[in-house]
């Protein structure tokens, strides 16, 4: 029997309870996201579902999955789950280190915080005991401070701290605020640091010396050596322990991948950082996220001032390596050319916490607006209370809007804090002209800073992805690298999902791949180790015999399979709920008719292969094509025949 | 004969030690290419250029395109002159 602890806490009333997650929980929803999933559906059905996400009536889960922590060294993952602030509709985020299994060890799996605390407070758990503790000292610091407080006042006893914290933008209700775990990893997307913010919510603190249960330890770490093995023998993973995700820079530099200029080019200009330098002279400490962890791909640098013409100025500076992300939003949409301002760029955004790509659209939008003379100085003046050049590259500049953003101290902050699309829209209706063929953005008007024209997987997860346009909710990997290999495993020997040029199977593609992603972030392990592929892609079928091992749930590759199209239909039933239809399944227009201009395919736009992918997607996934929503039928053979009652008795299931 | 350029990139660069270079083919196909690269540099190269138990290139974690972004399989044919570039293959972050 899987054993696992529930931490309730209502801030309003300080009131706190620990309960014991029923078995046949984990039999439904696996565990980490699938978990967190359920117990935000269940407080939505107590609570107004159309509730602000900025009020108390709000929830905030965060959940880690049966194998994290377990030896399974297969990385692990913390989950954030919330609506949205920024795009009012289903949000999550995850994160790796050491806080997640740090968790664990405290006594619990998950934690749902409620309510509004009457002033600012940070929750303390410390071996199955928790309590609210005054966080007024906290209150204005950044993410770093806050983190080095909590440990210093904590201690090393009986563990090293390890925290969840908010910066300065979490506590002014930037819809772009995410979460920072132990300072130096970002649960970025969606908002989740409004949502803490919101709460009066300023970390959460944990210790921990208890140990985890697991069902057949000796089978466990039998599947844990195999595993060694494979990652041991795979040379890709030996190059990627160094690189971490910066690899893709080259490749998408290739290939023409990148984000440039807000999304006006695909290809980072500059030889300092469309190079491998970050390797040669920036990287000097590797670093273990997790202890259960076989990759181990973290890195950190320090800036001796040497490495390039702008080092000098962040001489001294440490920080974790940039992730690709973190240096697409900066050395691609805002054209910033030089590695230490790249690294910068990351670590200030993670010492205000914010999402470093909702951040960067937002600014690089205003950028290409004052490129192409549509706003004056005087217009500029308006947005930022100040003269500012705004133009591509400017450290100075952009340094000033990630602060302006963090304090909510201007206009652009007012307008742009939840992201591109509603900053563009908002600016749009106060200028009476529309500038929304320069706002990049999918779903839920969520940005995402990859060039993703010439891959139709890719647009169509941008366009379905439940939490708003993210890759890592469906990942469109058998397109992206044309694996023919996967493409013909899952598709009866097809070969179509694997080519970029025709529109077939590359819905498929988004459904299979949204559920396997489902599992792996309800295993609680890191998404890296299935997609470096040492152990054959297939988590349905890898990871079965470990999540067994775990705890003790028998299942079956097509069981998992259907696990994690379950965990993907809660999601999406979460939007039904709020009105979500087929018409909001789309992308900006610069993705849909703007083409490509170079890079290896130029010419690519989305609208040609964008409709009959959809459609396919939605043939794939049981739902109705004319409205997107559920079907009865595919609800009920997934075990889901309560979410269709609540969906019909609020018509939001699809009709007979 | 046909001669045939290829790029290395990130761990493919680290084994060759340089950023491309030239191979004259008898056949004009991906597996002799492959072969004669997994035989030049030696164990480690080979290991992540081919798949030991099919024979085929590994398609885990790594990407091999033309100079059209076509992913190239051990049987296709090249033309002479053609770029072939070694990649690693990683999205996203």
């Amino acid at each position: 029997m899987m054993e696992s602890r529930l931490l309730r806490v209502n801030l309003t009333t300080g009131e706190m309870r620990a309960e014991t997650l029923p078995h046949a929980l984990f039999e439904r929803w696996v565990g980490g996201s699938g978990i967190n999933n359920w117990l935000m559906w269940e407080h939505f059905l107590e609570h107004d579902i159309h509730c602000d996400p900025r009020s108390p009536d709000n929830v905030f889960v965060f959940g880690v999955g049966p194998l994290a922590g377990t030896g399974s060294g297969s990385g692990v993952k913390g989950r954030i789950t919330f609506k949205s602030p920024s795009y009012g509709i289903f949000g999550d985020s995850a994160a790796g280190g050491k806080f997640p299994y740090m968790v664990r060890f405290a006594g619990f799996d998950h934690i749902v915080v409620t309510g509004r605390a009457p002033r600012p407070v940070y929750l303390y758990i410390c071996d199955g005991n928790a309590v609210l503790c005054d966080a007024s000292h906290l209150w204005g610091r950044s993410t770093g401070e806050t983190h080095a407080l909590l440990q210093q006042e904590l201690g090393d006893y009986p563990s090293h701290t390890h925290t969840l914290t908010i910066g300065v933008s979490g506590e002014n209700l930037v819809g772009m605020a995410g979460v920072i775990s132990d300072a130096s990893r970002i649960h970025a997307r969606g908002g989740g640091g409004c949502v803490m913010g919101s709460k009066n919510l300023k970390a959460i603190a944990v210790q921990g010396s208890g140990g985890i249960k697991v069902h057949n330890p000796q089978g466990m770490l039998k599947w844990s050596a195999d595993f060694r093995r494979r990652i041991d023998a795979n040379e890709a993973i030996y190059g990627f322990k160094r690189r971490g995700t910066l690899g893709a820079v080259e490749m998408y530099q290739h290939i023409g991948s990148h984000f440039w200029r807000n999304n006006q080019g695909c290809l980072f200009r500059g030889d300092e950082v469309r190079s491998d330098n970050w390797v040669r002279k920036y990287h000097k400490y590797s670093e273990v996220c997790s202890a259960d962890c076989f990759i181990a791909c973290d890195g950190r640098y320090k800036l001796d001032g040497s490495e390039s013409p702008k080092a000098a100025k962040y001489a001294g500076e440490s920080f974790r390596r940039p992730e690709y992300l973190t240096t697409a939003s900066a050395a691609g949409a805002l054209d910033v050319r030089d590695w230490a301002e790249v690294a910068h760029w990351g670590k200030l955004t993670n010492e205000y916490g914010m999402d470093n790509q909702d951040l960067s659209c937002s600014i690089s939008f205003l950028m290409e607006l004052k490129e192409k003379d549509l706003i004056s100085d005087r217009d500029v003046a308006e947005l930022f209370g100040r003269s500012q050049r705004l133009e591509w590259g400017n450290m100075e500049d952009i340094e000033a809007c990630i602060h302006d953003m963090a304090t909510r101290s201007n206009l652009f902050a007012e307008l742009f804090n939840d992201g591109p699309y509603w900053g563009a829209l908002r600016y749009s209706q106060r200028k009476g002209q529309n500038f929304m063929k320069y706002a990049t953005y999918g779903k839920g008007g969520a940005s995402f800073t990859e060039e993703m024209r010439p891959f139709p997987t890719w647009m169509n997860n941008m366009a379905v992805a439940s939490r708003g346009a993210d890759h890592l909710k469906g990942i469109g990997l058998i397109e992206k690298f044309q694996r023919r290999d996967l493409s013909k495993r899952y598709f009866n020997g097809r070969t179509e999902a694997a080519d970029l040029t025709i529109p077939d199977l590359k819905g498929a593609s988004t459904a299979l791949i949204e559920n396997q992603v489902a599992l792996i972030n309800s295993y609680g392990v890191c998404l890296f180790h299935w997609m470096l592929d040492p152990a054959g892609f297939a988590p349905e079928e890898y990871y079965q015999p470990a999540f067994t091992e775990v705890t003790g749930i028998a299942r079956t590759p097509e069981e998992l399979m259907r696990d994690g199209e379950r965990i993907c239909n809660l999601e999406k039933a979460f939007n039904s709920r709020l009105g979500l239809r087929r018409e909001h399944d789309t992308i900006c227009e610069r993705w849909m008719y703007e083409p490509t201009t170079e890079g290896m395919y130029p010419g690519s736009v989305a609208a040609n292969m964008f409709e009959p992918v959809l459609d396919e997607y939605y043939e794939w996934r049981g739902w109705d094509r004319t409205t997107g929503l559920q079907r009865r039928d595919r609800m009920e053979a997934l075990g889901l025949g309560d979410v269709a009652d609540v969906l019909a008795a609020e018509g939001a299931l699809a009709r007979e | 004969m046909i001669r045939i350029h290829t790029q290395y990139q990130s761990r493919f660069r680290e084994i060759t030690g340089i950023p491309g270079e030239t191979f004259e083919l008898e056949q004009p196909l991906v597996s002799e290419l492959a072969w004669k690269i997994a035989g030049k540099y030696g164990d480690r190269m080979e290991s992540l250029l081919i798949d030991r138990e099919t024979n085929e290139l590994n398609e885990r974690g790594t990407m091999y395109v033309d100079s059209k972004g076509r992913r190239v399989y051990m049987e296709d044919r090249l033309t002479d002159g053609e770029t072939i570039a070694f990649l690693i293959g990683i999205a996203g972050g």
